[in-house]
């Protein structure tokens, strides 16, 4: 283990310095001596692994954990928030992953949530709306406070959650994984406000796995590992391989297996076909979409949101009803997927881009998490065999490499990689022929990211044909033996891995139609 | 990090008593021991005291078989007890009035409660009417379809001639048998009834892939569907054997009343869901099971039994059911580790 | 609007699925009278506006019944019947209707007294004579008020059982519900009529007019005493209920007595032999036609009748009971 060394000095005084950070649940220690510090204008990448103790740090910062060893200090002196409310007035603010909006309330409401301006009790509405705005545009931001937060895509819910922060007056405000549910404008638009929330003096910790964030934004970083504080440095004086060390604790050769595709036959076949979610008489969330992925192939799917990639994927696997029009052929059979059911059946499985809405049941075990999908060929005239369900839950398991204590936790308790990791292993259970992946590493570790890369790599060496949407280039670019790209529903571009460059995928991506890159499936 | 290691190195004790099957048991416990303290002349520790209390118990046990089936799935059944009424004046007309045989009562019976179910599921799995309202509304439609059958008069053993008069006609058989006791008369057959209920009910639960689904929906209803999950189907299905199971129960209603009252059953719905809730089954679905409901029916059958023998007021004992629901299900919410 | 169609869409399929089938009741039972009154050309028909509070109880439907059965005995009276399903609104509603569309005279069986006084004022002012059945109205703006006294009642069983026991005994009472005018006159009028006597109330519960749970209290008094000579129920399904506990558990020698006495209820159960006494609690249908008849045709009447109870033992179910007074 890395022994503790001391933070370097940062320029100006912290804001908050949290030193000797001990934490306990029962008698796992998850903190063990850590530290941190946040200056003001600076962005403190807080990384490490699933599990490394990241949220549980933040948690402490924020309030919400208060039986801990150590000392925290705000602006120099000494105290112990009781609540996220004391946090809050010692002026640090956190915006969780899930967003803790409520959706069906104003979006000024949502902002003076718990501490509306009042006069005789009765709440102000006319000040409510005229502040909730200041703070607003403050973002940059032009919308009508009056209307309910849900009603706004999730970019801009994350900067209401931002402009209640700030007018909390909050100087250190705490990210977790900001923009995984963002695209790429509108992460652009995120790091903008982060730049200029750095010029006002706000010190910001932000937790995210995207190397490329990192490399974009970070002025220091911190690595915790297993609960320990590894390191922290300036950005610029850590090379990558290095800061991959600190997170794994080993090197790591490359992230990305080098692939060797040998396609085969052709396992899949769209034509002209159109996903109506909405219902046949709506637009259609994907139009007309022709391509074909051969066996031991991986198809890269590109696209911004709202391209309708995870829509066009849906409605191949059924999960529309009757939504789908053109021609579907599995093994040059022609099939129309009408149920999930049906789909699975005939080897076809989508694993969902949101494990816990879609993927799991997070209240049931990985044994019945894991041979969900696949419980009719354990079982004899339906009746369960747990013998039979556990051996195969060990061995899907096993495939993709979970670590946990017993398999008969609940998935709900584990962390985000081992959650993806039960999610993948319940389509391995149905032997399936084509794997449709809608952001197969969102979310989780370098460690276990590079985990599902090889296991992708295995699976189409033994003649699975994957279709795969990922939001994060590199994985796209590197993964992809070929890459498709839509845009508003449409296909726009097609390209082998040798002509994929982030520019031509993001060009094709917002719409431009090149004829230089367009070769339609056909 | 390992999420599991602290209950690992817990004992196994302290592990029960902190699971839902724990409390339940321990809330058991501790109605049994209020039952010794208020023994009421010792009446409490006669065999035929318990032998009651499971009787008793047993009508509502059906129906919280029942109901913990659907409860799984997210659902609520609060058509349970109209069901019930509906199909105690059915028995009651083709046992008594028509003299038919039970071969052939028990049957249409179980038939007519899986109709009533079937109905239900279908507004709520497939029109996906919210089961709240769908069976709010069956609630009503069967209550009035049992008052409709029956002429708002309960179906005895009087049975009014042509000439205004009454004739008076045995009680059939088959409800002489089910409102009998068996071992020497310490057991009522009603409560073999119900454990025979109970027993199939846990084994389509906990060992049928049926069972499954049903907690996967309860769970997570979506990405039970995306698993290949025929939701539809066995949602349905919860429905269906929630109103079979009300059939049997409106059965043994009717066997012990010897007569089929249309307006047997009012309340019940909510006395099988808070026996399955007491039992630790979620409310919010995809946790609980059968062991649970078993362990809720048998409290609050006490609870019933001792406030009894004891002649507690009825306004007493309203306020004290009250209490101790709530208290129950408040230690069955402590937050699980 | 945005309202969410299916649910509510399904709720008035439901509504309208019930009202067809009340209606189909009412209708049917309305036709009988009026055909009767149709075939034959009689002097001066008249049409008689019923408001029951609540058919959910037998007891109710008796008296509708007898109601009936009494008009269709003259064949210029027409009934329309009108059921408020215990919504004291709905039966002020139906008194309303009846008003406006004039019927000759009105009886009603309100549910409350307080909302129910001056809806009945006004059907009175209107010129339409108003026979109020089985529960009082607050003031004295109705034509005649016929009901049957509890207390009574309960006096008679309590001197019936003393008579019966010789005086000597325990007793299981089981009430209606002491929270109940009728369960505390049936238990005051019950503790007159054995004042005096060495009968002792050993175990006495609610078992709220239900015949389930009669038997289950009947249970727990079965367990707690060995000598129980006779239980007396608050009304007939009570009784039985107890009989069935009783019997279940083998024990003999339990005397059971009941109240209300209707024809397919306490009447049977005492024919079976199941009950060893009831008592008529009238439900003044018959005397309320009768007294109808009375005021249409311009005669004076009583402004209260009190009706009799009629006790049925083993001895005289066979000629109808004997009149008790």
């Amino acid at each position: 283990m890395t022994a503790a060394r001391p933070i370097p000095p940062s320029a100006t005084p912290p804001l908050v310095r949290l030193t000797g950070i001990t934490k306990r649940f029962g008698p796992v220690t998850v903190l063990h001596n850590v530290q941190l510090e946040i200056a003001p204008g600076e962005v403190h990448v807080l990384a490490g692994e699933n599990g490394a103790g990241k949220s549980t740090l933040i948690k402490i910062l924020a309030g919400i954990h208060t039986d801990f060893e150590g000392r925290i200090e705000y602006g120099g002196r000494e105290a112990r928030p009781r609540s996220p409310l004391e946090a809050g007035a010692l002026g640090v603010a956190v915006i969780h992953q899930e967003l803790s909006l409520i959706g069906p309330m104003s979006v000024a409401d949502n902002i003076f949530l718990g501490r509306m301006p009042t006069r005789n009790g009765f709440v102000c509405d006319a000040r409510q709306h005229e502040e909730a705005r200041h703070w607003v545009r403050q973002l940059g931001l032009e919308l009508d406070v009056r209307r309910p937060v849900e009603h706004f895509p999730i970019a801009v819910q994350q900067l209401i959650e931002i402009a209640k922060a700030l007018s909390q007056n909050a100087r250190v405000l705490v990210m977790d994984e900001p923009t995984s549910a963002l695209n790429a404008t509108e992460v652009e638009t995120l790091f903008g406000l982060i730049r200029s929330l750095k010029a006002r003096g706000c010190g910001i910790v932000y937790i995210t796995h995207k190397m490329e964030e990192i490399g974009r934004i970070a002025d220091r970083i911190t690595v915790l590992r297993d609960g320990e504080w590894v390191g922290t440095a300036p950005a610029q004086d850590l090379s990558s391989a290095r800061f991959i060390q600190w997170m794994v604790g080993r090197e790591l050769g490359q992230q990305f297996p080098r692939r060797a595709p040998q396609p085969g036959a052709e396992r899949l076949r769209l034509e002209n076909v159109s996903v109506y979610p909405e219902g046949i008489a709506a637009r259609p969330a994907a139009a007309n979409i022709s391509l074909a992925v051969r066996a031991g192939e991986i198809l890269g799917i590109g696209g911004l949101q709202g391209s309708g990639a995870s829509q066009l994927l849906l409605g191949l696997f059924g999960a529309y009803g009757r939504a789908t029009r053109g021609r579907v052929l599995l093994d040059g059979q022609v099939m129309e997927f009408t149920t999930p059911r049906a789909a699975i059946n005939a080897g076809l499985v989508l694993l969902t881009n949101d494990r816990k809405a879609t993927g799991l049941v997070l209240s049931l075990s990985i044994i019945a998490n894991a041979t969900l999908a696949g419980l009719r060929e354990l079982t004899r005239a339906g009746w369960r065999n747990p013998t039979a369900e556990r051996a195969a839950a060990e061995r899907t398991t096993g495939q993709v490499k979970l670590r946990a204590a017993s398999l008969d936790l609940e998935v709900g308790a584990l962390s985000g990689g081992n959650q993806q990791k039960v999610a993948i292993a319940k389509w391995l259970q149905t032997r399936p022929k084509v794997l449709l992946l809608d952001e197969p590493t969102r979310g989780i570790d370098v460690g276990a990211k590079r985990e599902i890369y090889q296991l992708m790599d295995e699976w189409t060496a033994q003649g699975m044909a994957i279709v795969l949407i990922t939001s994060e280039m590199p994985e796209l670019i590197t993964l992809s033996d070929r890459i498709v790209v839509m845009h508003r529903g449409e296909l726009t571009a097609t390209f082998t891995r040798a002509q994929a460059t982030p520019e031509t995928i993001l060009a094709a991506a917002m719409g431009h139609t090149t004829a230089s890159t367009i070769t339609k499936a056909s | 990090m390992n999420e599991s290691s602290p209950i690992q190195t817990r004992n196994r004790f302290v592990q029960f008593g902190s699971s839902p099957a724990g409390r339940a048991f321990l809330a058991l416990l501790l109605m049994l021991l209020v039952g010794t303290l208020f023994n009421a002349d010792g009446a409490f520790f006669k065999i035929g005291t318990h032998r009651d209390a499971l009787r008793q118990a047993s009508v509502y046990g059906i129906l919280a078989c029942g109901s913990t089936l659907v409860i799984i799935t997210a659902g609520i059944d609060l058509a349970v007890g109209s069901v019930l009424a509906l199909v105690a004046v059915c028995c009651s007309m083709m046992a008594i009035h028509w003299g038919w045989s039970g071969w052939l009562v028990v049957p249409v019976c179980l038939l007519v409660g899986c109709a009533s179910g079937g109905l239900a599921g279908v507004v709520t799995a497939r029109l996906r009417v919210q089961p709240f309202i769908a069976t709010l509304a069956l609630m009503v439609l069967a209550r009035g379809a049992a008052k409709y059958a029956s002429g708002g008069m309960k179906v005895s053993t009087a049975v009014k001639n042509a000439s205004g008069g009454y004739d008076y006609v045995d009680v059939p058989a088959l409800f002489r048998l089910v409102d009998t006791r068996i071992l020497g008369g310490n057991l009522s057959v009603v409560t073999v009834i119900f454990l025979i209920c109970l027993a199939l009910a846990w084994l389509a639960l906990s060992k049928h892939s049926w069972g499954r689904h049903l907690y996967a929906i309860g769970g997570n209803e979506e990405a039970a569907r995306l698993s290949g999950v025929p939701v539809v189907w066995a949602k349905t299905l919860a429905y269906v054997a929630s109103g079979m199971l009300s059939a049997v129960a409106g059965i043994c209603q009717a066997a012990q009343e010897q007569q089929g009252d249309p307006e047997a059953g009012v309340g019940y719905e909510l006395m099988a869901i808070a026996m399955v809730v007491i039992g630790g089954t979620s409310l919010m679905g995809g946790r609980g099971g059968m062991g649970l409901t078993l362990l809720g029916v048998l409290t609050i059958g006490y609870l019933d039994k001792i406030l009894s023998i004891n002649a507690v007021p009825e306004a007493g004992r309203l306020m004290l059911t009250g209490i101790i629901i709530v208290t129950a299900v408040l230690t069955q919410q402590r937050k699980r580790t | 609007m945005n309202s969410q169609p299916k649910p509510n869409c399904l709720l008035a399929w439901m509504s309208l699925v019930l009202t067809a089938l009340l209606w189909g009741g009412c209708s049917d039972s309305s036709k009988t009278a009026g055909d009767a009154a149709k075939s034959d050309a009689a002097p001066r028909a008249y049409t008689i506006g019923m408001s029951q509070c609540n058919l959910g109880e037998p007891w109710r439907v008796q008296m509708n019944e007898d109601i009936k059965n009494a008009a269709a005995k003259h064949s210029n009276l027409k009934v329309i019947f009108k059921d408020a399903q215990n919504d004291t609104l709905k039966q002020r509603a139906h008194v309303e209707e009846f008003v406006s569309s004039k019927v000759d005279l009105l009886i009603i069986s309100p549910k409350e007294a307080q909302p129910l006084t001056e809806p009945v004022a006004r059907a009175m002012e209107a010129g339409i004579p108003v026979i109020v059945l089985d529960r009082r109205l607050l003031g004295d703006k109705y034509t005649c008020f016929i009901g049957a006294d509890n207390k009574k009642i309960g006096k008679a069983a309590g001197e019936w059982i003393v008579k019966t026991l010789g005086g000597q005994g325990n007793i299981v009472e089981l009430m209606g519900l002491q929270t109940s005018t009728p369960g505390q006159d049936r238990h005051s009028g019950f503790l007159e009529g054995i004042a005096g006597s060495n009968l002792k109330i050993i175990f006495s519960a609610d078992m709220k007019w239900l015949e389930p749970d009669a038997r289950k209290e009947m249970e727990s008094a079965l367990s707690r005493f060995d000598k129980i000579d006779l239980v007396y129920a608050h009304n007939d399904p009570g009784a039985h209920g107890a009989y069935l506990a009783a019997k279940a558990a083998g024990r003999t020698g339990i005397k059971f007595v009941g109240i209300d006495a209707l024809p397919q209820e306490g009447v049977a159960y005492v024919s079976q032999g199941i009950l060893d006494a009831t008592f008529q609690y009238p439900t003044g249908g018959a005397e309320a036609i009768e007294t109808a008849l009375k005021v249409l045709h311009g005669e004076t009447v009583p402004k209260e009748i009190v009706l009799g109870t009629r006790l049925f033992d083993k001895a005289n179910v066979a000629q109808g009971g004997q009149e008790l007074n």
